[in-house]
């Protein structure tokens, strides 16, 4: 992974899908994503200098004999934050959560954790928050979620496969794979790889460049356009888009969502 | 309250007319001709009504030179100036689909005198009682 494009993103959870109207009349398909506010659990830095609390020493706990042991705070090796989003009891909240939390100045845990790793040093400090106004200068968003469990699934739905005819002399093989390949006088055996039937779903997806139609401070929403990963209150990590993240696509009479896109909105409009 | 009801709330008119399945109306819908914006009318039968929320869509049913003609309205949306109830009429189901079967005096319908119940376009507005009206 390059860290290059590497920013701070920010955790969520999907509402769910409706439609909206656009300025000019045109229906919006928009997924509305609870966006924040997350807590910053734990920053890492890649020299223990750098570390706001790098004068302190770590703790150790070397078992019941040798006891506790305080030794030089060790440097992470990388640039990164640490992500907490959505409350957890602290009943619910496990010892070694609680510790982390702690050290955020929290109560309890979160129940979505996730790191960023960053390209610089990272100017947030462990407690702050982050709210969906860190998306306010971004026009299109990458998005990662858990695909929807769809079970053990044939190969049509897992492979978009064709089915076979229903009739015309066909009997029990409608939804079947069909053959696996090879001819016995090349080699034997089924090549690697074959798609089959087999468990579908509940896999790490992303989807690229969704367009951020409005984002709602207030509520801590963000509507994003088409479809997202996962079920309805799955859990979201949204990024700044790999790819393009240009303003200039917004086509007019589309809601324009803050003052920096209306300039630009307002310039592609001049030419 | 769901958020989800609460943002179609906000993005829905805060009232739409009141008309139901086999009413003659005329829909006032706006159109963009270069930079100017000018009323369309289209005046027929409504033979179905479909979703919810801002999603709440009618079909509407006329006969042009003996020809049928349907167009499916989104009751939200904005280039959706007004609908406006020209005669009402008497239905027995939800959808009048059999009217595509039918041309000329048989697609009439028996004027509705006000006690006639049948769908109307305010039905699955999301709104149920003890919901905050939308914050405009």
């Amino acid at each position: 992974m390059s860290l290059g494009s590497a920013t701070l993103g920010i955790l969520g959870k999907k509402i769910g899908m409706t439609q909206i109207f656009s300025n000019d009349g045109n229906v919006v398909p928009v997924t509305v994503v609870q966006a924040g506010p997350c807590r910053v659990l734990q920053v890492k830095m890649a020299t223990a200098a750098e570390h706001p609390e790098g004068h302190r020493t770590a703790s150790t706990n070397l078992g019941k004999k040798r006891g506790r042991q305080n030794r030089p705070r060790a440097a992470d090796g990388y640039y990164a934050v640490q992500l907490g989003f959505d409350d957890k009891p602290a009943r619910v909240s496990s010892k070694a959560e609680l510790g982390a939390a702690k050290k955020a100045g929290l109560e309890a845990g979160k129940r979505f954790v996730r790191e960023f790793r960053l390209a610089a040093a990272p100017t947030q400090k462990p407690g702050d928050e982050v709210t969906v106004a860190l998306l306010g200068s971004t026009s299109h968003v990458d998005v990662t979620g858990t695909t929807k469990g769809r079970g053990w699934a044939g190969t049509i739905k897992r492979w978009s496969f064709s089915r076979q005819p229903t009739s015309h002399g066909n009997s029990l093989n409608h939804r079947t794979g069909g053959g696996l390949g090879r001819q016995h006088s090349i080699s034997s055996g089924v090549p690697r790889g074959k798609r089959m039937a087999g468990h579908y779903g509940v896999e790490k997806v992303t989807v690229q460049r969704l367009e951020v139609v409005k984002i709602d401070e207030a509520r801590n929403l963000v509507y994003l356009r088409g479809a997202v990963p996962g079920h309805n209150n799955g859990y979201l990590v949204l990024r700044k888009t790999v790819k393009n993240d240009r303003a200039v696509d917004i086509k007019p009479g589309l809601v324009v969502k803050n003052a920096a896109q209306k300039a630009v909105a307002g310039k592609a409009a001049k030419k | 309250m769901n958020i989800l009801r609460q943002i179609e709330l906000e993005h829905m008119k805060p009232a739409i007319p009141d008309f139901g399945i086999g009413d003659s109306v005329d829909v006032h819908y706006l159109i963009k001709e270069g930079d100017k914006e000018r009323v369309q009318l289209f005046s027929g039968t409504v033979i179905s009504f479909q979703g919810s929320g801002t999603r709440r869509s009618a079909t509407i049913r006329r006969l042009v030179a003996g020809e049928g003609v349907e167009r499916t309205f989104p009751l939200h949306s904005p280039r959706v100036a007004d609908i406006a109830v020209k005669e009402r009429g008497i239905v027995r189901r939800a959808k009048l689909y059999y009217l595509r079967e039918r041309e000329g005096k048989a697609t009439r319908l028996d004027p509705n005198l006000g006690k006639h119940q049948y769908p109307r376009a305010g039905k699955g507005s999301g709104l149920s009682k003890g919901d905050a009206a939308p914050a405009q």
